[in-house]
């Protein structure tokens, strides 16, 4: 039988899909009484992990187990692990309350438990209403709400903010959040760092099936140092004074200000006073998560991008086969290409409120 | 734990309506075909009774006209209704596929055998139900259309019900066997029907027209299918199973199998048999292929 440790351990786990490399190699652990982020963008890999997790899909090689058990092994499963998975299937002409009262009775829960779930999820008006009717949202909650009848002691979400309205997102939030902390484990995956920040407090980053980082968020956002936006009369001769002083870790800002790095204010400043080179304003741009995030994962679709920014944090790393620590140099201007674009549906930290909307 | 998720299989099947649409073409045809051959099969009687059968009277040695007639139309009713659990089982599981519910039936199961061994076990119930309901239909439409002289005894009737719940039960497996193979509702449904209904009964008939054979009937699947309840009424005829009288001519004996609906079969029991490794072959099939499927 399982341990009862409600620990998910992925080890050098590893799917192919034909010629298709869906995860390879990956390894991280998510410890209970937190909730764990595994993010990574399209097609990363983070639905496939899962679904192996959750014995939906075989490994090719690796292993993935739920209290030290693969999930054939843990005897009533939904009692141990309960899931919201992408593109969920419900029968179309089935009730809610129906489809969960199938479900009560295979894991051997009583069927007041479906109408006690209708209710947490805000679904009890439309219990008698078929699955095929309800909209994106509904059976995003139809989904948790069957993910929570067994009563699980470990919950896997697969992007479950889709559909989502800002009040549900803000529900869902606190609801991973205290079921956290009454020592139980949640393991929710994103594409979107921003999504889910507020919600975790460890985090798993994947990016073309492998990891990328793995560790506390915390140490993640100490990792990223600060950088000094700076205006100038003229950028050109900025970035050759910087230069010439030892600072290369420059790059252009969309808004035509250089953005350095490891450099601090007073620094620049002296340095542009001694070349004259007038500076209308300076202003330190705090760590921004989704930016490093963005930088941790490109290059999936673009090889030879090294992640942007410090090393990571020791421990925390998982260096992946392929991967290229930082070249000191220029990449803004010499590779003409300044930041990436913000993943979509980015917005400008204004106060950390982006995210899975409403107050937390 | 297998009592729950049989529970859980039971309430799949009632809580939608496929199970008791299915009933409705199913007691249609059975009553049809029922009424159509017990029409007919009046007049066989006559004929047997006439001068011109004294010949196979010698050879068949049962009192002319007295033929019970009536299970003929019995098989032939029931022969037809087998298909609709046929297309019942293969909605138990790749019918769980196309909607996609077959995610959240394995990640409440113990492992993905025991899912597959509680579904076995609620459509062997079902497929019960749907044996009872047939037979009650062919029964129905042979006693309105047969002549009291034709019509079964009760013994003969009961072994028809037996025999006919036993068809039933096995389609309904192979039903499921056959999607859990190809996962496919649409694609299994079509192509089971035209096979059951009329590429099988073209072979059977092209081998014996021009090739002489006459047991294909009693080996392929829906002979062997047919053969459960039609080897009955053969049988009483002195066409099927082992008591074979020596005289009797083998195309006469197979033109009275085909009659009764069961060209070729043997004794029911060996015909039930024959299906039963059809239902295997492809259950087997399924079974493996569903340990090892990736649900994505
Ligand atoms: N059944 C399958 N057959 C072939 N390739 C597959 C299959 N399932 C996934 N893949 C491939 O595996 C890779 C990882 O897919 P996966 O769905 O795990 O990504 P993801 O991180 O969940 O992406 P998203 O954020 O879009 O949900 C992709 O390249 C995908 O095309
Ligand atoms: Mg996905």
């Amino acid at each position: 039988m399982h341990d009862g440790s409600g620990r998910i351990a992925v080890q050098n786990l590893t799917k192919r899909f034909g010629a298709v490399a869906a995860v390879q190699n990956l390894s991280f652990t998510v410890e209970p009484g937190s909730v764990t982020g595994f993010l990574g963008p399209n097609g990363a890999g983070k639905t496939t992990t899962l679904r192996m997790l959750l014995g939906l899909v075989t490994p090719t090689s690796g292993a993935a187990t739920i209290n030290g058990r693969p999930h054939h092994q843990l005897g009533n499963p939904a009692r141990v692990v309960g899931a919201v998975l992408e593109n969920e299937g419900f029968h179309p002409k089935r009730t809610a309350r129906n489809h969960l009262r199938v479900y009560a009775s295979a894991i051997g829960v009583p069927d007041r438990r479906a109408d006690e779930l209708l209710g947490l999820v805000g679904l009890s008006s439309a219990a008698d209403r078929k699955a095929g009717e309800y909209s994106l949202g509904m059976r995003q909650r139809l989904a948790l709400a069957t993910a929570l009848l067994g009563d699980p002691q470990v919950l896997v979400l697969d992007e479950p903010a889709n559909g989502l309205d800002p009040e549900g997102i803000a529900w869902l939030r606190s609801f991973l959040r205290s079921f956290a902390q009454q020592g139980r484990t949640v393991l929710v995956s994103s594409h979107l760092l921003s999504e889910v920040e507020q919600t975790i407090d460890q985090v798993v980053i994947i990016s073309a099936g492998m990891t990328r980082y793995y560790g506390p968020l915390e140490q993640l956002r100490q990792s990223q140092t600060s950088r000094v936006l700076v205006q100038p009369a003229d950028a050109g001769e900025l970035v050759k004074a910087l230069q010439e002083a030892g600072f290369t870790q420059l790059e252009p800002t969309p808004d035509g200000r250089v953005a350095v790095s490891g450099a601090t204010v007073k620094e620049i400043g002296d340095l542009a006073a001694k070349a004259g080179i007038a500076v209308y304003g300076m202003q330190e741009d705090r760590a921004d998560l989704e930016r490093l995030f963005f930088q941790l994962t490109a290059g999936q679709f673009s090889t030879g991008q090294a992640p942007y920014g410090q090393q990571p944090p020791p421990g925390a790393w998982a260096p992946p086969p392929g991967y290229q620590p930082p070249q000191p140099g220029h990449p803004g201007y010499q590779g003409q290409q300044g930041y990436p674009p913000p993943p979509q549906g980015y917005q400008q930290p204004q106060g950390q409120q982006q995210g899975w909307g409403g107050q937390a | 734990m297998m009592g729950n998720l049989v529970k859980a299989e039971s309430r799949k099947i009632i809580t939608t309506k496929s199970w008791w649409i299915l009933l409705i073409p199913s007691v249609a045809f059975a009553l049809a075909f029922a009424l159509f051959w017990g029409a007919i099969t009046n007049d066989l009687n006559d004929y047997l009774g006439s001068s011109d059968a004294r010949e196979l009277a010698g050879l068949l040695g049962i009192s002319l006209g007295e033929l019970p007639v009536g299970l003929l139309a019995l098989a032939h009713g029931v022969n037809i209704g087998t298909i609709f659990p046929i297309i019942f089982g293969v909605f138990a599981l790749a019918g769980e596929y196309s909607k996609k519910t077959i995610t959240t039936t394995f990640l409440t199961a113990p492992n993905r055998g025991s899912a597959l061994t509680a579904k076995m076990l609620t459509y062997i119930g079902f497929g019960a139900i749907y044996g009872l309901v047939i037979v009650g239909a062919a029964s129905l439409g042979t006693v309105l259309t047969v002549d009291e002289r034709g019509l079964p005894t009760a013994g003969q009737w009961l072994g028809v019900l037996g025999a006919g719940i036993l068809a039933t039960v096995l389609a309904t497996l192979f039903g499921i066997g056959v999607g859990a193979v190809w996962n496919s509702v649409v694609g299994s449904v079509i192509t089971l029907t035209i096979w059951m209904l009329i590429v099988e009964n073209v072979l059977v008939f092209v081998s014996f027209g021009w090739l002489d054979i006459t047991w294909l009937g009693g080996v392929l699947p829906n002979g062997t299918l047919n053969g459960i309840v039609g080897a009955i009424g053969a049988e009483a005829f002195g066409a099927a199973g082992l008591s074979v009288p020596g005289e009797l001519d083998e195309d006469l004996q197979w033109l009275l199998q085909y009659t009764a609906g069961a060209p070729g079969a043997f004794a029911w029991w060996v015909s039930a048999a024959i299906f039963l490794a059809w239902t295997m072959v492809f259950f087997l099939a399924g079974w493996a292929a569903n340990q090892r499927r990736d649900i994505t």
